[in-house]
């Protein structure tokens, strides 16, 4: 536990005040407040995003700190997205996301700067990573839309409604996971010379990745007539997201490639 | 339809012996893929991907097609790399490193944590013409400031002699591989070391390797990636009339 008291360390505190603040303004139900408070809270990540790489000099993606930063900034847009195509406002639970989020960023993880070794300068850098930041972060929304249908009261309507919003962010989040563990692919094939390594984190990326494989096949067989276990199979895809990026990093159990954080 | 809950308990299967094969470590795991008894796993799950790749043409599923087909495919260029590994000969090795430093011209490919145990020779003549190592400035900010400051690049630049060809160089460094008559020149790493008269020399290592699955592989990734976007596209094609009426 730290406090950064420097100019990242102050954008990182004001997001996350916003983000805090955004959830009080929506619970309390002023609505046009916490929206206010929701996109000032995204412009405050951008700038936290745009000064991590400013003052490191390259692009914001090379460890955890930098990783959970990247995060922070893609919620805003994408709880749009959602919005505008599932007609669901999940701004409330975005905003609580986000502060899990940089929580970790803002007191544990350290902000030393490291230069690039030669191993990540590559232009499939940004694209293998940010594939990865973005669908990490549907993966982790789906299962948060999928909350209600835990819930015995809901209605079917609302049912139908947030089995199709969670299936759908979940199918965009699982593009983006097979994008990045292609492009992750490719990359070792260039930079190592085998386009899999047998590398603990790569293990643990396909095993998310046949999670939600095995949450689309049970989705298409048996469609909503078990909620609850769709909702289950949802969190338990980001049990293993959560684990892929907490365990699997700091564990010397699974010391591998993939040590740079 | 009943064929697709098997699928999802195989996917979870699947994910738990992924999630068992990184607690060996990256090298144990490697090696119990390429055991009999795996190898003919991992074929029989191309083979049932396949088989599910084609069935879904019958019920004109084109997103299920190409992710099964692609994923099938993927499974069998790692296996054919593989095979290729298991058939390698002295005279047409698939993979090896070797240790140079300026000056050495080989064409011997070695393996081995210490590289030595020989794996056989290279079509083509190697030539170390100079290696390059290049620092980052040292600056107060860093992780490591105070100490050496961190490596920013380093480089082989190497004369390649093919037989009935002139001679070239080429400059081989860390994600700039060089491909030649099939095998890929990796700059593997590098170090310090002493000559015969106890004189410092700075030795690089290369890596070749030679794969004929790749191609099966890379065009396994596209199919698959093509499969998955025109999955999603399936998925958000599915609007609900009543969708905006509900929303909070």
């Amino acid at each position: 536990m730290m406090v950064k008291m420097t100019l990242q360390g102050g954008l990182i505190y004001l997001t996350f005040a916003l983000f805090v603040a955004t959830v009080a303004a929506l619970c309390r139900g002023r609505r046009a407040v916490g929206r206010g408070f929701w996109f000032a809270g995204f412009v405050a990540a951008v700038a936290s995003v745009a000064w991590r790489g400013v003052h490191t000099g390259h692009p914001p993606m090379q460890n955890l700190f930098e990783f959970f930063l990247c995060m922070a900034a893609a919620l805003w847009p994408l709880s749009q997205w959602s919005r505008w195509r599932n007609g669901l406002d999940t701004a409330l639970q975005d905003a609580l996301l986000g502060a899990v989020i940089l929580f970790p960023a803002g007191f544990v993880f350290g902000e030393e700067v490291r230069r690039l070794p030669p191993a990540l300068q590559s232009p499939l850098f940004i694209p293998h990573v940010a594939s990865y930041v973005a669908g990490y972060v549907m993966l982790a929304r789906a299962a948060l839309m999928s909350l209600p249908l835990m819930r015995a009261s809901t209605d079917a309507v609302r049912m139908r409604q947030t089995d199709a919003a969670a299936r759908q962010t979940a199918a965009a989040g699982f593009v983006l996971l097979t994008l990045g563990l292609l492009l992750g692919s490719l990359w070792g094939k260039i930079c190592w010379g085998h386009y899999w390594q047998w590398d603990p984190k790569e293990m643990w990326s396909l095993a998310t990745w046949l999670m939600y494989g095995g949450y689309f096949h049970y989705r298409l067989r048996h469609g909503v007539q078990a909620p609850k276990t769709l909702a289950a199979l949802l969190w338990l895809g980001l049990l293993f997201v959560v684990l892929t990026l907490t365990w699997i990093n700091v564990s010397r159990l699974f010391a591998g490639m993939h040590n740079y954080a | 339809m009943t064929g697709l809950g098997g699928a999802a308990w195989l996917c979870w299967i699947l994910a738990l012996g992924s999630v068992a094969l990184a607690f060996p470590g990256p090298e144990r795991a490697g090696a119990l893929m390429t055991r009999p008894f795996m190898q003919g796993f991992t074929a029989g799950v191309a083979a049932l991907l396949a088989f599910n790749g084609l069935r879904a043409l019958k019920r004109r599923r084109l997103d299920s097609v190409l992710l099964h087909l692609g994923c099938a495919c993927v499974l069998a260029g790692w296996l054919m790399g593989r095979h290729a590994e298991r058939t390698a000969t002295p005279g047409n090795p698939v993979t090896g490193s070797m240790a140079m430093v300026d000056g050495d011209v080989t064409d011997k490919l070695w393996d081995g944590p210490q590289l030595t145990r020989y794996v056989g020779r290279l079509p083509f003549l190697v030539k170390l013409e100079k290696f390059f190592v290049e620092y980052y400035d040292a600056n107060a900010q860093d992780r490591d400031a105070g100490r050496m400051p961190p490596v920013r690049e380093y480089r082989s630049r190497v004369t390649l002699a093919e037989p009935g060809k002139p001679s070239y160089v080429a400059n081989v460094r860390v994600n700039h591989p060089v491909k030649v008559q099939g095998y890929h020149i990796y700059q593997l790493s590098w170090g310090q070391s002493q000559d015969m008269y106890g004189r410092p020399v700075t030795y690089t290592v290369l890596q070749f390797i030679r794969d004929p699955g790749l191609p099966v592989v890379y065009a396994g990734f596209v199919v698959l990636f093509a499969g998955v976007l025109l999955f999603a596209v399936r998925v958000f094609r599915i609007t609900l009339p009543d969708a905006r009426e509900v929303s909070p």
